[in-house]
């Protein structure tokens, strides 16, 4: 008896979320640069309207090894600030084109919605193991997202991404003038620079713990699917 | 060329402002959702975008959250340049600024000279608001001025041409504001910050607030005014000395 490797291509992503996911990628890189190439030079957090240097902060860079000046002499806020609007501007319109287009053809419901039977407790504790160990779906569940996946990508698209546009229109100073009930609704101007802070750790989170799993259920077939759309889903036959 | 110039008295002038919001509104005035000099590429594309969609939100020129006495920051942070080394602005800060006078000049009707005590004599505008600066820190302070326009109609009202105003200071800052800014009630040249004269390090005599944007464009240390038709010969003709050096002319952000 010997074990035979036999497989077949299936279609896993569309054009469309191939196409948006790396405009994703580029926005994401260039996004998470400036706002860092921003930070650097001003390296505090406050809560509230009022924050400044020498004013109660929240969180301090010094506190963790680098100081203000250190700080600063990396940082290049004119790139961050070009960059940074260009690339939210960008993020923006591949968003709204990614989310129309997948309500339209149903993706999100059909692909991405969790069905009762994922939401068992048997099964989310099931997955849960799954995921803890490192191991990843085979056969025809490696051709769907889990549920942990779907829980994740809706988070991201549809609380964390919106979350970021807003708390960063609540830092402008336009928005005092437009909506002061925005910035209000942060807890103020500050708070809104604190909260932006924290919801990009949460996205970075969710970028490493993403790329982890790709290499966890085989690095070269999903970005090969990412890229092409097809996916290698191999099958262990007894002959 | 000859200038025509055409008076315009307060009545007119405020009409003219009311005029513009109208033409904003159906969108027939393009100058008002563009910077002066359009930067090339994918990031003028994107200042557009910024400029143009955030002056349609504020179309109405609605004023920006005035805040309670009670909210002003103890210690309103005195940032980027203090004290201009300029021996002109030395020479007058040694003397509290009795001999300091702005000049109003450029396409006004009746360019003229404002001491300080000139200023402090017209009518006068008070708000406690929030200042942001780009590089990240906001503070909370109230301040007294004259408003942009009561000036300009003291210079006997802008000519027909006048497109922006280009500021200059001590410490050899220009920047030009565009109309949609310069009739905005809010936009004072402040002589006053929490009841007291505006200390040295906050733009000692007089200071812009062009409350809508962030802190590098609410000039200090104010030196001249002229009215323009055109911001071309003016610094690298971007229409500030930040714009000049490749920063967004709009600072709405």
């Amino acid at each position: 008896m010997e074990l035979k490797q036999t497989g077949s291509w299936v279609l896993r992503h569309s054009y469309n979320v191939r196409i948006c996911h790396w405009i994703n990628v580029i926005c994401f890189a260039y996004l998470f640069l400036s706002g860092i190439m921003m930070f650097l030079q001003f390296p505090e957090l406050y809560w509230g309207d009022v924050g400044f240097r020498g004013y109660e902060a929240v969180f301090k860079l010094s506190n963790w090894g680098l100081s203000w000046e250190e700080s600063d002499a990396l940082g290049n806020r004119q790139w961050g600030r070009n960059y940074h609007f260009l690339f939210a501007w960008i993020f923006l319109f591949n968003n709204l084109i990614y989310v129309g287009w997948n309500l339209k053809n149903r993706h999100f419901s059909r692909r991405m919605w969790p069905q009762r039977d994922e939401l068992s407790k048997d099964n989310l504790k099931k997955e849960l193991k799954q995921h803890l160990r490192l191991r990843a779906a085979k056969g025809d569940a490696a051709t769907k997202y889990n549920v942990f996946q779907k829980f994740s990508y809706l988070i991201v698209i549809f609380a964390l991404f919106p979350f970021m546009l807003i708390s960063g229109l609540a830092q402008m100073p336009a928005f005092t003038a437009i909506s002061p009930e925005l910035i209000d609704l942060f807890g103020g101007r500050q708070s809104a620079r604190t909260l932006h802070a924290i919801s990009t750790v949460l996205l970075v989170l969710f970028v490493v713990i993403h790329v982890i799993e790709v290499f966890v259920a085989g690095a070269v077939n999903h970005i090969r699917a990412m890229i092409t759309g097809k996916y290698y889903l191999s099958t262990k036959e007894k002959t | 060329m000859k200038n025509k110039t055409r008076t315009l008295s307060r009545r007119k002038f405020i009409a003219g402002a009311g005029a513009m919001s109208g033409m904003l509104l159906t969108g027939c005035d393009t100058e008002l959702y563009t910077p002066p000099k359009i930067r090339s590429g994918l990031m003028g594309v994107s200042d557009v975008l910024t400029m143009a969609s955030q002056r349609l939100l504020m179309s109405g020129q609605g004023l920006v959250k005035e805040f309670e006495t009670g909210d002003i920051t103890k210690d309103f942070p005195a940032w980027g340049r203090t004290n201009p080394e300029d021996e002109s602005y030395q020479k007058l800060a040694s003397n509290e600024f009795t001999d300091w006078s702005l000049s109003v000049g450029g396409l006004v009707n009746r360019p003229a000279s404002f001491s300080l005590q000139d200023l402090k004599r017209l009518p006068s505008r008070t708000q406690t608001t929030m200042h942001i600066c780009e590089q990240g820190w906001s503070a909370i302070a109230q301040w007294t001025g004259v408003p942009l326009t009561t000036l300009l109609e003291a210079a006997g009202g802008v000519s027909q041409e006048a497109r922006y105003v280009v500021i200059d200071t001590y410490d050899g800052w220009y920047d030009a504001y565009d109309m949609f800014d310069v009739v905005h009630p809010q936009t004072i040249l402040a002589y006053g910050l929490n009841g007291k004269d505006i200390p040295r390090g906050n733009g000692a005599p007089v200071r812009l607030r062009v409350e809508r944007h962030c802190g590098y464009r609410h000039l200090k240390f104010v030196k001249s005014i002229q009215v323009v038709a055109s911001v071309e010969n003016i610094g690298r003709g971007k229409g500030g000395l930040l714009s000049d050096y490749n920063w967004h002319w709009y600072a709405g952000a």
